[in-house]
C-alpha cells in the first residue's frame, strides 16, 4: 500500500507542527504566567517589591516623640506629620538621615486646608485669608503670612 | 478498463479503511496536543500561600474602599501623597479630587484644578449655589472591571485579593484599557508607554499599612477596609449604612463605596 506515505507524511508535519508550537508556546510566556490566572504572578511579587515612601505610622515618634506629644493632645492629631512636611523617605532611609526634613513655610500649606470654600463641610476651621490678614481684594498674600503669628508650637498643637 | 485492473489490490474498501485510520492517528496526535496545553494551562498550586518578602498571601485579603464625601475639605493632600509615594508624573492622576457645585435649579459645575494637587482657590460663581461638595475618587477596583476583560496581553489582571493591576512588562501600551475605563481611572505613562493606575499602594497594602492617599487625609474622608477580616470596621459601615457606588447601572461592581453621595455624581 504505497499510497499510504501521503498519510503518514501528513502526521509527520502534524507532528513537527505541535512540536514546534509547543516550544513556542513555552518561549514566547513567562514562566508564571497562569498561575493564579490570565496574568503573570510574578507581576504581583514586583509590586510588593516596590519601596515605601511615606513611613508607617509612629514612625516619627521614633526619634521625636516630643514633638509628637504635643502634637497628639491638639485639633491637628488627626493629621499625619508627612502631610504638612514631605516622605519620611526623603528625611530617613534604612534607618540613617539622608537629609533635613522639609518644612514649608508659605501660607499656601495652611490655605489647602484652611482657606474658606464653600464646598467645604461647615465644621471645618475656615478662614478667609484676605479679611483674616486685612488686605485689600486682589491684593497678594505674603508667602510668610502664617508664619508671623503662628510657631511651630502653635501649629503643632492648636 | 485497464487501469482498474492496475489498482485491483485498492478497493474502496481499502481506500475508506487507510482513511479511517488515517484520521484515527490525527484526532490521537491532536488529543494528546490538546492534554498537554489543558495541563500546562491549569493553575498550580503555587498560586496560592505566602508571597514576597513579607509572608503576604493575597488570597487571604479582600481590599475594600470608603469615600466620605461629608467629611472631605478638598485639601488635595492625597493627590499630592499619591503622587510622591507613586511617582506618578506630572499632569496625571492615580487619584483626583472633584468639586461640585449645584444650583437651586439642577445645574452642576464641576472642577478639578490640576486633579487638586493644589488644593482650591475660592470658586466664583454668578448663580444661586444649592450645595457644593468635595468627591475624592480613585480606581474603583471593579470586580466586574471592562478594563480587564478587553486586555489583548494579560497585562491588566485582577488580583487574589482584588486588587485591579498593570502588569508593565506585558502591557503594550495599546490603550484598549483607558478607553474601557468609564471612571477614568487609567492613562498612559509618557515614559513607560504602558498603562498606569492606582495600585491601591499595593507595596503598602501587602506590608500591613494604608495606603498613602488614606493614611494622608486629615480627616477620615478615605479609609481601606478587608472584607476578609472579621469586624472589619470599613466593612460593617458598608454593609450596615447606605452606601453607593459610582455609576451603577453599568455593573461593573465597584469595590470603592461612597457615603454622603449625591445624585449629580457619576
Amino acid at each position: 500500500m504505497e499510497n499510504t506515505k501521503h498519510i503518514w507524511r501528513a502526521v509527520i508535519l502534524l507532528l513537527v507542527l505541535l512540536v514546534a508550537m509547543v516550544l513556542g508556546r513555552q518561549a514566547l510566556i513567562p514562566e508564571s504566567f497562569g498561575e493564579m490566572g490570565f496574568y503573570r504572578a510574578d507581576a504581583l511579587d514586583e509590586f510588593m517589591a516596590k519601596e515605601m515612601e511615606y513611613g508607617p505610622p509612629g514612625s516619627c515618634t521614633e526619634c521625636h516623640d516630643d514633638v509628637a506629644e504635643a502634637k497628639a493632645a491638639g485639633g491637628h492629631a488627626g493629621v499625619q506629620c508627612e502631610v504638612c512636611h514631605a516622605p519620611l523617605s526623603t528625611h530617613v532611609r534604612d534607618g540613617d538621615i539622608v537629609a533635613e526634613m522639609a518644612i514649608n513655610r508659605t501660607w499656601h500649606l495652611c490655605a489647602y486646608c484652611h482657606q474658606q470654600l464653600t464646598a467645604r463641610p461647615a465644621g471645618m476651621t475656615q478662614i478667609d485669608l484676605h479679611e483674616h490678614l486685612e488686605l485689600g481684594s486682589g491684593e497678594a498674600i505674603p508667602e510668610d503670612a502664617c508664619f508671623d503669628c503662628h510657631d511651630a508650637e502653635g501649629i503643632h498643637s492648636p | 478498463m485497464d487501469d482498474c485492473k492496475n489498482n485491483e489490490g485498492y478497493t474502496r474498501r481499502n481506500f475508506l479503511l487507510a482513511g479511517a485510520r488515517g484520521a484515527a492517528g490525527m484526532a490521537l496526535v491532536l488529543f494528546g496536543g490538546g492534554v498537554a496545553l489543558v495541563s500546562a494551562n491549569t493553575v498550580s498550586a503555587g498560586g496560592s500561600g505566602p508571597r514576597g518578602e513579607y509572608g503576604y498571601d493575597p488570597t487571604k485579603h479582600r481590599w475594600i474602599y470608603l469615600v466620605d464625601i461629608s467629611k472631605c475639605i478638598g485639601c488635595g493632600s492625597c493627590v499630592r501623597a499619591c503622587e510622591l509615594e507613586n511617582q506618578v508624573p506630572a499632569n496625571f492622576f492615580r487619584t483626583w479630587v472633584e468639586r461640585y457645585h449645584v444650583s437651586r435649579t439642577g445645574q452642576v459645575w464641576i472642577d478639578s484644578p490640576n486633579g487638586a494637587r493644589d488644593g482650591f482657590d475660592p470658586a466664583v460663581l454668578g448663580a444661586d449655589v444649592a450645595k457644593s461638595f468635595f468627591v475624592p475618587k480613585l480606581c474603583n477596583h471593579c470586580t466586574n472591571t471592562p478594563c480587564v476583560q478587553l486586555c489583548p496581553v494579560g497585562a491588566s489582571f485582577i488580583s487574589p485579593d482584588g486588587v485591579v493591576l498593570v502588569d508593565e512588562q506585558r502591557c503594550i501600551g495599546c490603550s484598549y484599557c483607558v478607553q474601557a475605563c468609564p471612571y477614568g481611572s487609567r492613562f498612559i505613562h509618557p515614559e513607560t508607554h504602558t498603562a498606569s493606575k492606582c495600585t491601591l499602594c499595593y507595596h503598602r497594602i501587602t506590608r500591613g499599612h494604608r495606603t498613602a492617599c488614606v493614611q494622608n487625609c486629615p480627616t477620615g474622608a478615605r479609609r481601606l477596609g478587608d472584607a476578609k477580616v472579621l469586624g472589619d470596621e470599613v466593612a460593617n459601615i458598608i454593609a450596615t449604612s447606605e452606601v453607593h457606588l459610582l455609576k451603577p447601572e453599568l455593573h461593573t461592581e465597584p469595590n470603592c463605596y461612597y457615603i454622603g453621595h449625591s445624585q449629580e455624581v457619576r
